[in-house]
């Protein structure tokens, strides 16, 4: 018996949805199809909302979906989203070692992100306790800490 | 190590505190499936790993939990937040504030403490990317649940948003278990341990 495949993608290969089998495999082992290499991928502000970097993973419950996050364009929020895509791109790195393409998107993404978090801190307060090597007193323990409830999101 | 980075991985801002919810939603934080039982499953599997990219994938999956458990921790504090003695005897709160008044303790949502029994390391790749695999379904399932029991729409964008990084999850253990079965002998993947036997 044969499993219904996904529909192929145009350039051959398997469409963003769809990730490779092997055509015969060892009995009594487990399969989850590998993700094809260079992915598709959501902008920063919708993987946020989603939970996730890569539309072909994005299976939502009921497909009822996030059309935003609480924090959506505020600074705090941009700095979540990019350190949110860093995380996929590690994740998926960790199996994808050798996605070139990807590699050098986490690079930059990286890069915006500690210039970002730069001026975060200078701004607002510090995300890391290296943010005060710039500040003139001690405002590590500053309130808000991030579990309470504010009700300007994004602002210290 | 690790260090603190003073944010969640997913802003959490409710309105409405809701203590009947929190009853439910805390076992998340430390039920059988929750994710104090997740960091701890993958950040204690990484040291028997003999795998170099998969002792990243434990260590980089553990440590995201850790900002999970503490997202789910925002969300059980703001939805008990000002409360009074009325909100709590209406919301069948008081088994819980009896011994732990507005603070945040990590049980499961029929007042169970958090019990390791719940996670398992077997000290083997593919029996514990295997339980890892089972686990991240059984915590998708929990965030189902919670999506059919909570109408608050504030609680229902963070939850879809953890639900969401458990199917990402299990999709990463799939790909760890399939690189795991390439280094083994394809005649027999379960001749030896790769752990144990060198």
């Amino acid at each position: 018996m044969r499993m219904t495949s996904g529909s192929p993608a145009p350039g051959g290969g398997c469409d963003y949805k769809n990730g490779t089998l092997p055509p015969c495999a060892p009995l009594a082992a487990g399969y989850v199809p590998m993700q094809e290499k260079n992915p598709e991928t959501y902008d920063k502000e919708k993987a946020l909302a989603r939970g996730t970097l890569f539309p072909g993973l994005d299976l939502p419950f009921k497909n009822v979906t996030n059309k935003s996050n609480p924090y959506a364009g505020t600074p705090l929020g941009e700095l979540m989203a990019l350190q949110f895509m860093m995380k996929e791109m590690q994740l998926f790195l960790d199996t994808h070692p050798d996605d070139t393409v990807v590699f050098s998107a986490l690079q930059n993404v990286i890069e915006l992100y500690e210039t970002g978090a730069r001026t975060y801190a200078r701004l607002y307060g510090p995300l890391s306790l290296k943010d005060m090597q710039y500040a003139d007193k001690y405002t590590w323990t500053n309130d808000p800490w991030p579990w309470e409830y504010r009700e300007k999101e994004g602002q210290n | 190590m690790f260090e603190y980075n003073k944010k969640l991985q997913y802003p959490v801002k409710i309105a409405t505190p809701n203590p009947k919810l929190a009853k439910v939603i805390i076992t998340q934080y430390g039920g059988p499936d929750g994710e104090l039982g997740a960091s701890m499953r993958y950040l204690s599997q990484r040291f028997s790993m003999p795998y170099p990219e998969l002792k990243g994938l434990l260590t980089d999956i553990g440590t995201e939990e850790l900002g999970h458990l503490e997202m789910v921790g925002a969300i059980i504090h703001q939805l008990t937040r000002n409360m009074t003695m009325e909100d709590i005897q209406k919301a069948g709160f008081d088994t819980y504030f009896v011994d732990h008044t507005a603070g945040v303790y990590p049980q499961a949502a029929g007042g169970y403490p958090w019990n390791a029994a719940s996670i398992a390391v077997k000290g083997d790749p593919i029996t514990d990317l295997t339980e890892d695999m089972g686990a991240e379904q059984k915590a998708r399932l929990t965030y189902d649940n919670i999506l059919r029991l909570s109408d608050d729409p504030d609680v229902n964008n963070v939850i879809r948003f953890l639900r969401e990084r458990e199917i990402v999850h299990f999709q990463r253990f799939g790909e760890a278990l399939r690189k795991t079965q390439e280094r083994l002998n394809e005649k027999n993947f379960y001749a030896f341990n790769p752990a144990f036997d060198r």
